[in-house]
C-alpha cells in the first residue's frame, strides 16, 4: 500500500515537472475562473447586505430619533395601526436590533460605526404594505408620518431597491456567465494537460499494461494530477480573493461617509465560506477534466 | 498451458491475419512460430496476452478461455505472461534497475521484495554491475537482456517473445537464445516468433509455421525450412 502511494505521488509530480508549461497554464486558468466565481458570490453577498434592511417585503422604514419616549413610540404605533387599509404589518426594530443591522450596512465605514451605540442609534419601524397597495399610496402617507414627534426620516424601498437590484442582476449574471466560461476553459485545459501527459508516457503505459498493471493503477496518478491542478487553482484564487477583499474593505473605509458603498463590504466570515466553495469547485473541475481524459485516452 | 481452437482474426474484410488456427502447447514447452512477414505470428502472440481478440474460436491460457475474459481480469492474466519485443520497449529515462523494478512496482510488489528479486534476475541475465546504467549506455544485446529480465522478474508461467533477436547480430542473438533456453528450463513455457532460420535450426525445438494466417506445419524438433 505504502509503495503504491509512493509510486502514485512520484509519478504525479514527475508529470508536473515534465509538463510544466501546460500545468502552469491550467492552474492559472483555473485560478482566474475560480476567482471570478468567488468575486461573483462575494459581490452578491455585498448587494444582499445593502438590501438586508428591506428583507421580508418591507417597503417603508420610519426612522425614530434615539431617546424617543414610549409615549412617542405609541403615537407612531397608533398611526400605523390606523393606516390598516394600506399597512399589512409593521415591526419595531429597537436599538440593539438597529445596531446589529448597522454592523452589516455600515461594515465599510468603521468610523461611523464606532460613533453609534445603543444610546444614540435611531430605531426603526419597518412597514410591510398590504397586497395591492401601490407604493405611491404609501408615499402619500410619508408627510403624515414625518411630522410625528421624534421621527427624523422616512425611507422607501423602491428608491434604493430598484437601482441596487438592477446592479445586482447586471453584475451577478454577467460575472457568473464569465466565470462559467472560464471554468469550462479550465476543465478543457486540465483535460488537455492530462491528455498530453498520457501521450508523453504512452510507452510507459503500454509497458505497464503488458506487465499487468490495472487500469485504475495507471489512471490514478493522472487523475491526481488534474485534481491538484484544480486544488492549487482554488488555493491561488482564495489568496486572490482574500487580497481583493482586504483591499476593497480598506478602500471603502476611505470613501466619503454615506457614499453608499459601506454595505458592499463582506466581513462576517462569508469570504471564508466562498474560499471553501472555490476549493471544492476547483477540485471538482480538476477531477472531471482529468477523469474524462484518463478514461478516454488510456488505450495507447 | 496454451490451447487455440479454430481461431480466426481479421483486421478488415480483406485482411485475415489468422484463419482457423488451432494447437496445444504444454507447460514447459519451447515453441517457435515461423513464417514470412504478415503471416500472422505477431497477431497470434497478441491474442495470447489479450491485446487482440479473435472473431471466432477459443484461446485457452492456464486453463481459462481468455476470449471473453472481463476487462478487470486481464491485468491478472498478464501477470502470468512475460513479453519480449524486437525493439525492447525499455523506458529510456529509467535505469536498468528501475526498468526491471517497474514491472514489479506496478503490480504492487513491496519494496523489500523488489530490492531482493531485481538484482537476482539481473545476475541471471548477466547484467550484474550495470544496474545504474541508462538504456542508451547499453549495447543492443544488453538492452534485450534488460527486456528479458523485466519479462521474467515476476516469474511468469509463459514468456512471449516477438522477434527478440531481430535487431541483434548473430553472436548476440545466440546469447539471448541461451538465456531464453535457461528460462525455459526453469519450467516457463516460451513461445517465440522469429525469422531467424539459423536460430531455429540450431535449437531444434517445436516449430509452428504460418503462411497467410494459416498453420501449414506443426513439427516437434523442427527446422525453419
Amino acid at each position: 500500500m505504502l509503495s503504491r502511494l509512493r509510486y502514485i505521488f512520484r509519478e504525479t509530480f514527475d508529470s508536473f515537472r515534465r509538463n510544466a508549461t501546460l500545468t502552469v497554464a491550467a492552474i492559472i486558468t483555473a485560478a482566474i475562473s475560480l476567482l471570478g466565481v468567488g468575486l461573483t458570490l462575494l459581490s452578491q453577498q455585498g448587494f444582499d447586505n445593502l438590501l438586508s434592511k428591506w428583507e421580508g417585503g418591507v417597503e417603508m422604514i420610519i426612522f425614530v430619533n434615539a431617546g424617543a419616549t414610549d409615549d412617542q413610540l405609541g403615537v407612531i404605533d397608533t398611526a400605523l395601526g390606523n393606516a390598516g387599509t394600506f399597512v399589512e404589518d409593521f415591526t419595531y426594530c429597537d436599538a440593539p436590533c438597529s445596531l446589529n443591522e448597522a454592523q452589516i450596512v455600515l461594515a465599510g465605514e468603521p468610523g461611523t460605526l464606532a460613533l453609534l451605540g445603543l444610546n444614540n442609534i435611531p430605531t426603526q419601524y419597518k412597514v410591510v404594505p398590504t397586497e395591492g397597495t401601490d407604493v405611491e399610496l404609501l408615499r402619500q402617507l410619508e408627510g403624515a408620518f414625518a411630522e410625528l414627534p421624534n421621527v427624523f426620516n422616512v425611507q422607501f424601498a423602491e428608491d434604493q431597491i430598484s437601482l441596487i437590484g438592477q446592479l445586482q442582476d447586471f453584475f451577478g449574471f454577467r460575472l457568473l456567465l464569465l466565470s462559467i466560461f472560464l471554468l469550462l476553459a479550465a476543465i478543457l485545459l486540465i483535460w488537455n494537460t492530462v491528455r498530453t501527459a498520457i501521450f508523453a508516457r504512452r510507452r510507459e503505459i503500454e509497458v505497464m499494461k503488458l506487465v499487468g498493471a490495472t487500469d485504475w493503477f495507471i489512471r490514478v496518478p493522472f487523475m491526481l494530477e488534474g485534481l491538484l491542478h484544480g486544488i492549487i487553482g482554488g488555493v491561488l484564487a482564495s489568496g486572490g480573493l482574500w487580497a481583493w477583499n482586504s483591499q476593497w474593505t480598506s478602500g471603502v473605509g476611505e470613501f466619503p461617509e454615506g457614499s453608499g458603498f459601506a454595505a458592499l463590504v463582506v466581513t462576517d466570515g462569508y469570504d471564508k465560506q466562498v474560499m471553501l466553495i472555490m476549493l471544492i469547485i476547483g477540485a471538482a473541475a480538476g477531477a472531471i477534466g482529468s477523469g474524462i481524459a484518463a478514461s478516454r485516452f488510456l488505450d495507447v | 498451458m496454451i490451447r487455440l481452437e479454430n481461431v480466426t482474426k481479421s483486421y478488415s474484410a480483406e485482411v485475415v491475419a489468422v484463419r482457423d488456427a488451432g494447437f496445444d502447447i504444454a507447460k514447459g514447452e519451447f515453441v517457435f512460430l515461423v513464417g514470412p512477414s504478415g503471416s500472422g505470428k505477431s497477431t497470434l502472440l497478441r491474442m495470447l496476452n489479450r491485446q487482440d481478440r479473435p472473431e471466432r474460436g477459443a484461446v485457452w491460457v492456464a486453463g481459462r478461455n481468455i476470449v471473453d475474459m472481463p476487462p478487470g481480469r486481464i491485468p491478472h492474466l498478464r501477470r502470468n505472461i512475460g513479453n519480449i519485443f524486437q525493439d525492447y520497449k525499455l523506458l529510456l529515462e529509467k535505469t536498468v534497475f528501475e526498468n526491471v523494478a517497474f514491472a514489479q512496482e506496478v503490480i504492487g510488489r513491496p519494496k523489500h521484495v523488489i530490492k531482493q528479486q531485481v538484482p537476482a534476475v539481473l545476475e541471471l541475465v548477466g547484467l550484474a554491475g550495470k544496474e545504474d546504467r541508462l538504456p542508451h549506455q547499453l549495447s543492443g544485446g544488453e538492452q534485450q537482456r534488460v527486456s528479458v529480465a523485466r519479462a521474467f522478474v515476476n516469474r511468469p508461467l509463459i514468456l512471449l517473445a516477438d522477434e527478440p533477436t531481430g535487431n541483434l547480430d548473430p553472436a548476440t542473438g545466440e546469447g539471448i537464445m541461451r538465456l531464453l533456453d535457461r528460462i525455459n528450463k526453469t519450467g516457463t513455457t516460451v513461445v517465440m516468433a522469429t525469422h531467424d532460420q539459423r536460430i531455429v535450426n540450431t535449437m531444434r525445438k517445436r516449430v509452428i509455421q504460418l503462411d497467410r494466417g494459416v498453420i501449414v506445419r506443426d513439427q516437434a524438433r523442427g527446422v525453419y525450412e
